[in-house]
């Protein structure tokens, strides 16, 4: 008796770590016929699910000018109501559920999530689905929204973050659009009440159940989910609208910014480098994720030089987000001290040169493997992580197994394969530095 | 068997031996299949322990251990251990508790608990690390919320001006002149005085062995016994009429909050009828609150507002409160998110009324019903993880009641909403109250604050009558501003000493 109990407990122990799979959860995969795909994850969360509708379209997708912040408002517009339920109604539905409902909106997708009792399932397929497919909203609720993302932007640009972020991916792209950031260029933002009808085709081209998953994770039953999705989303319309997004040409000479700042700040330094886009195939890109450890983790060595030997810098942080088109790796830090800006550089750039030219030990790449693991195995603790994992997956490649796909690929890293990563994006000629310091008056 | 059998009664011995000899409290949330074990070490120990002039120590003292060394090995060194396993130690510092928290997968465990126990029961104290330390804790107050961060600014300030001449004035995380007095010395002063047996309480969850326990008691007994005295806190300074307090800076927005101290916090059983109250005003980021959907959603004035009847931290990018920050006294306050400048005189003025509103008329029925159902229902997301669950065990222990979530669960429907209501109007009021406002030219704001004149706001499309009759109200509504009851100054000034 005792001992199948341990045996258990090793089993258990190592469920999250040691098989082919890195996410160790049965993913479901149901594809309507109007090509919604819906995802679901039995989590032991007694009584609880998360619910995700995730929209593959995000600030990459705005490619008018002008237009920057549009999926952003969009998100916003999406908690206005229907017929069938205004926003008032849809909002006291959701209160007497005691929902924990949100959404958010980065380059690549939007998400509209709710963390709530098992019970509520019909409820939330019948007020989501509603949303999604009725969506109704007049241009005084449009122009009433635009100051609340006035608000949003305002909250966000008393931080010294978003205006580097702004300048740098202003500065790095020409062409395409991660040229703007998620919540938009201001004097967009300022002309967003004039861009009613504009709104209105944005949700025609995207909010479309092609374009779309449900994710559900928790607590249910797949076969009652199923039937409540068919029953409530069947009737949803395919579009046909494919964006053309510009594609960037490659950078050939560095490119440099800076940003006076009104008040009191420490100096901040931003660097980014282009990269390819996230990739189960692409070994380089795999070892880009590497390269971040190995530069910032708080075992670098350069973490180790410039936080805690020397003490120059309070933080310093890099690396590439997934995403669906190149975007960039970016280091950031804050400076102690104005006289170091240039020696902060340097050493960062000295510790780069020599990913270069030294192989890294191939114990070390062992460390970070086993540290990508952990760390993502340790996040896999609630149903709302689980489902954002399965929505984020599904919109970079339209497949959530790719994350499993991902972490088999992490394995096969070399030091050959980072040093060559290293050597084709980490040069003077595709990078973007931007300063920002206090004004002198 | 019997070999079995006897090592488990040897086993029980120890435990039984050890237990006598030792003070140390433990927080057990054993769940056999859970991978990732989390460690919460709490410390009875807050910023209310830091000296007259060392304002920080505490904080200081916290990281020292939490981001610093053990005897045996440097901070780098630890690092390097963690690395590969992905463990964390992260921590948290207050008014009146510290902790030290750790989280590691199962794999690691005993490696991980050898060195996240010495850094308490044998930290290095080394002078690079506390040079490092100290620097951090200044640069959150000069670069983050000084310079980045105008609305967290305003809630730090809030409570500094609410508890003038009490124990929680001073910052939690110091002030710049508190921080650069500390010495080492100071610190290892502090940690010998305050790290006793009687003092701390060691709280674990997951699919730990349960032999740990005992290693557990065993090893925090070599901790000096007792338990430093509580500090008394007073009654908080009564509030009279309308008090300011504006920051200037430099912002194309204004940052406000506002508030006063309250009487009960949740071992109170009017606290319950409190919660309801408050989640119908302005429930944590979330659009039930009137205060959110007033001047949010009818009048897009800012991104969002909220209230509160305890002291809030949001836990990451959740839309929950941290556990661990128990306070025995506590305040109800008003977040207001950034308006644009030219609206901050009517904002204030609306989010005051809507306060009288509240204090005169309290909640319908109907309000009652729906916000009581909605906080039965939401306070169960609350312990999504057993981290979090872990933390509401011991806050509930801190304030000697049954688990917080459960006694929700048993106050709520025991209400009616007549309670709801006498409650408001015992604790909640609209006459007395500390405001701060983070701001550009704070002289003009002032001016127009004490002048009571009309502040009419304009809207870029046009909206409902009954709003635009509301407004002319607003507009005009009647602060209680005088001009001595103001004090202005520099972001420079806030937190310094």
């Amino acid at each position: 008796m005792k001992k199948s109990i341990v045996l258990l407990m090793l089993l258990i122990s190592n469920l999250a770590i040691s098989q082919n799979k890195i996410f160790p959860f049965k993913i479901n995969k149901v594809v309507l016929e109007n090509g919604l795909t819906v995802l679901s994850v039995p989590f032991d969360s007694p009584g609880i699910i998360a619910y995700y509708t995730v929209v593959r379209a995000g600030s990459r997708n705005e490619v008018e000018p002008g237009k920057t912040g549009f999926a952003h408002f969009f998100e916003h517009m999406m908690f206005r109501g229907t017929e069938k339920y205004p926003e008032q109604v849809y909002n006291d539905i959701l209160k007497r559920l005691g929902a924990d409902s949100n959404a958010f909106t980065t380059a690549d997708w939007t998400a509209y999530h709710i963390v709530a009792s098992s019970d509520a399932l019909e409820t939330i397929i019948d007020i989501e689905s509603d949303r999604f497919m009725n969506l109704k909203y007049t241009e005084e609720q449009f122009k009433t929204e635009a100051g609340a993302i006035l608000g949003e932007y305002n909250k966000s640009a008393s931080s010294p973050f978003l205006p580097l972020y702004e300048k740098l991916q202003d500065l790095a792209f020409t062409t395409h659009t991660y040229k703007h950031t998620t919540i938009g260029f201001l004097k967009d933002i300022l002309d967003m009440p004039n861009q009613y009808d504009y709104s209105l085709q944005f949700f025609d081209r995207y909010y479309r159940p092609e374009n779309c998953a449900i994710v559900v994770v928790g607590d249910f039953d797949q076969k009652k989910l199923i039937e409540l999705v068919k029953k409530y989303y069947g009737g949803w319309k395919r579009g046909n609208y494919k964006p053309e997004i510009p594609v960037e040409p490659p950078q050939t000479e560095e490119r440099v910014g800076h940003i006076g700042w009104k008040g009191k700040t420490l100096p901040y330094l931003a660097i980014g480098y282009h990269v390819p886009e996230f990739s189960t195939k692409n070994i380089e890109r795999a070892a880009i994720d590497f390269v971040s450890e190995l530069l910032f983790s708080r075992t670098a060595p350069l973490y180790q030089k410039l936080v805690i030997e020397k003490q120059w810098v309070d933080f310093i942080q890099g690396g590439a987000p997934s995403r669906r088109d190149p975007f960039l790796f970016t280091i950031l830090t804050r400076i102690k001290n104005e006289n170091l800006i240039d020696s902060v550089k340097n050493e960062i750039f000295n510790a780069i040169e020599e990913l270069k030219t030294k192989p890294v030990p191939k114990e070390r790449l062992e460390q970070i493997r086993s540290y990508l693991k952990y760390s993502f195995a340790m996040s896999l603790n609630n149903p709302n992580t689980v489902a954002y994992v399965v929505g984020n997956y599904f919109q970079l490649t339209g497949d959530p197994e790719s994350v499993n796909e991902l972490y088999q690929l992490y394995e096969k890293v070399t030091p050959q394969d980072v040093m060559n990563a290293v050597k084709k994006y980490f040069t003077k000629e595709n990078r973007t530095i931007v300063t920002l310091t206090e004004e002198k008056k | 068997m019997k070999a079995s059998k006897i090592i488990l009664l040897m086993l029980l011995a120890v435990a039984i031996s050890s237990a006598k000899n030792s003070e140390i409290k433990i927080k057990e949330l054993y769940s056999p299949n859970y991978p990732i074990i989390t460690f919460r070490v709490m410390i009875g120990t807050g910023s209310v322990n830091d000296p007259k002039g060392k304002e920080g120590l505490n904080a200081l003292t916290i990281l020292m251990l939490a981001q610093g060394g053990t005897k045996e090995l440097t901070y780098k060194e630890i690092q390097e251990k963690l690395y590969p396993w992905a463990a964390r130690i992260s921590y948290q510092f207050d008014k009146e508790v510290s902790v030290i928290i750790g989280e590691v997968h199962r794999d690691h465990l005993e490696k991980f608990y050898k060195i996240f126990s010495d850094l308490i029961l044998n930290p290095r104290f080394d002078e690079q690390d506390f040079k490092r330390n100290k620097d951090l804790l200044l640069n959150y107050i000069r670069a983050t919320i000084r310079s980045g961060d105008d609305e967290e600014l305003g809630k730090q300030a809030l409570v500094w001006f609410i508890y003038e001449d009490h124990p929680y004035h001073s910052p939690e995380f110091g002030t710049v002149e508190g921080l650069n007095n500390i010495t080492l010395e100071d610190v290892k002063n502090f940690y010998k005085k305050y790290f006793t047996q009687g003092n701390i309480t060691f709280g674990i969850a997951g699919g730990y062995p349960k032999s740990l326990i005992q290693k557990i008691k065993k090893d925090f007994s070599k901790l000096p016994l007792g338990k430093p005295e509580p500090v008394k806190l007073p009654e908080p300074k009564k509030i009279n009429g309308l008090e300011f307090l504006l920051i200037e800076k430099e912002t194309r927005s204004t940052a406000i909050s506002f508030g006063f101290p309250i009487s009960i916090n949740r071992s109170h059983k009017d606290f319950y009828a409190l919660m309801v109250a408050n989640s119908y005003f302005g429930e944590h980021r979330t659009f039930n609150g009137i205060l959110m959907q007033k001047i949010r959603g009818q009048r897009g004035l800012n991104y969002g507002d909220y209230s509160y009847i305890e002291h809030f931290v949001q836990d990451g990018g959740s839309t929950f409160p941290v556990p661990n920050i128990p306070r025995r006294q506590q305040y109800f306050s008003v977040w207001i998110r950034p308006v644009e400048n030219k609206n901050r005189h009517f904002v204030l003025r609306q989010a005051i009324r809507e306060l009288e509103i509240l204090v005169k008329n309290g909640l319908s029925e109907k309000d009652f019903e729906s916000t009581r159902e909605f906080l039965l229902n939401y306070s169960k997301l609350w312990v999504q993880t057993l981290n979090r669950r872990l933390g509401y065990m011991m806050d509930s222990d801190w304030y000697g009641i049954e688990y917080f979530i459960d006694k929700i669960q048993k106050e709520l429907p025991k209400l009616t909403v007549e309670d709801v209501n006498n409650a408001i109007r015992k604790y909640l009021n609209f006459e007395n109250i500390k405001i701060v406002a983070v701001t550009k030219d704070a002289q003009s704001y002032m001016q127009d604050l004490v002048s009571n004149k009309p502040s009419p706001i304009s809207y870029v499309s046009p909206v409902s009558q009954s709003i635009l009759e509301e407004d002319k109200i607003i507009q005009e509504y009647r602060l209680n501003a005088k001009p001595e009851n103001f004090r202005i100054m520099s972001v420079d000034e806030v937190f310094e000493k």
